[in-house]
């Protein structure tokens, strides 16, 4: 595979949230605006980018038995450092995003991304993986964050579209999280098949 | 039993990196943060200093000198059935009034609702100048958590003393008469059932904290009855 299908694997043919569905617990609790979606894909993209360098250098010198803790160990350092930068220096997302950031540790996506990638390929290869899947994620949450705070307040990015005239509030409401996850859902998987055939039929 | 001390060994030296690692960016990012917590609560102070013109009832240097010096311990000052009073309490003195802000908490729907208050002595008694909500973050987004909003907020002040004195109360609470929100604070009612129609909840928890807030101020800080 060339470095740059590494690279974008992750926003559509193997996006993270649509189509491997990891990483659940934040893509449904923080995506009431598209602004708390970015924010949080970027901040997991920083982790998954960094812990699959560190683990894809230190991957010959792990002992594969402990495998599982150092890596837990390398994410969680990194988790705690995003955590103590945004609080640092985005105090208002930080506050906004609050128990989920510390949570990034146990996303799965960044796990899941160390032990099936990082930890057999080059680094080169683990950064560009990191860097395109946690994009791919950070693109998903905008999506879904966006759509649900123009169905549920009228707004996309804190910019006005139709404000107040017509609102949802379910949209911003966990069922909405969901409705809308399968929606798209749905639509990443129609489009998916939609290309397979048509490179089948050629 | 070698093969344990290895594995143990090598997963020590891991931990010890990260652990050095994070002393490291500890030690760069704290004082950012202590600012970063610093300029927060003096915001929530001098948003609840302000009048409605823009201008300041203290001037801000004080204000700044104030938060800076009182210690916060955020301990609980004063508890009754309906919320609390957390420290710390700023108290600022100008010409023959005093000024008083105090953070309040009481339950809303999901948990805590915190507000600031601002409240102003004078010979007539303890009158509630403005406030802030600064925690609803367990509000249900679109519901209570609308609360967030400053014009709603609004009408929650200003409530002048023998308002105060009686008892603070949600519109819902007391049968809804249908009166402007500027006559109902007369009466001592919080109209908010048109602006946030489904939850009550999380008015009344601002209304408990602001009764709260001035039942302490009365019996702890020797208020009106001075």
């Amino acid at each position: 595979m060339s470095s740059l299908k590494e690279f974008s694997k992750g926003f559509f043919k193997e996006n993270p949230t649509y189509v491997q569905v990891l990483g659940m617990c934040p893509t449904l609790a923080v995506t009431t605006s598209a602004l708390n979606g970015l924010g949080m894909g970027l901040a997991t993209t920083a982790v998954l980018t960094m812990s699959n360098i560190v683990i894809s250098a230190i991957r010959k010198a792990v002992p594969k038995n402990i495998r599982i803790p150092i890596f837990i160990t390398v994410i969680a350092s990194f988790v705690t450092i995003v955590d103590m930068l945004m609080h640092a220096f985005t105090y208002d997302l930080w506050k906004t995003l609050g128990l989920f950031i510390p949570l990034i540790v146990v996303n799965c996506l960044i796990m899941g991304r160390a032990e099936a990638f990082a930890s057999r390929n080059s680094i080169g290869r683990s950064m560009l993986d990191g860097l395109g899947m946690g994009l791919g994620f950070t693109g998903s949450l905008v999506l879904l964050g966006s759509v649900r705070e123009l169905l549920g307040s009228g707004t996309v990015f804190g910019l006005e579209l139709w404000g107040k005239k017509f609102n949802i509030f379910l949209m911003i409401l966990p069922p909405g999280a969901y409705m809308t996850l399968g929606l798209l859902a749905a639509l990443f998987a129609y489009i998916g098949i939609t290309r397979k055939k048509r490179g089948g039929s050629k | 039993m070698k093969g344990f001390f290895k594995t143990g060994l090598i997963l020590m030296t891991y931990c010890a990196v990260a652990g050095l690692g994070l002393g490291l960016v500890y030690s760069i990012t704290k004082d950012r943060i202590t600012s970063a917590e610093f300029k927060n609560k003096t915001q929530a102070v001098e948003h609840v200093l302000k009048d409605e013109n823009g201008s300041y009832l203290v001037p801000i240097s004080e204000i700044e000198n104030t938060v800076f010096n009182t210690k916060s311990t955020d301990e609980i000052l004063y508890e009754t059935d309906k919320g609390k009073v957390l420290s710390p309490v700023y108290v600022f003195e100008v010409s023959n009034q005093k000024i008083y802000v105090v953070t309040g908490s009481s339950i809303g729907f999901g948990g805590p609702v915190v507000t600031v208050a601002s409240f102003v002595e004078d010979n007539k008694g303890i009158s509630l100048h403005s406030i802030k909500v600064i925690e609803y973050s367990q509000e249900t987004p679109g519901l209570g958590a609308k609360i967030a909003d400053s014009s709603i907020q609004k009408r929650f002040y200003p409530l002048d003393s023998t308002v105060l004195e009686n008892g603070v109360n949600v519109d819902k609470d007391v049968g809804s008469p249908d009166l402007p929100p500027d006559e109902a604070k007369k009466n001592g009612i919080v109209k908010v059932s048109d602006v946030m129609t489904g939850a009550t909840i999380t008015p009344r928890a601002v209304v408990n904290s602001i009764n709260t807030m001035y039942e302490y101020l009365v019996k702890r800080m020797g208020g009106s009855e001075q």
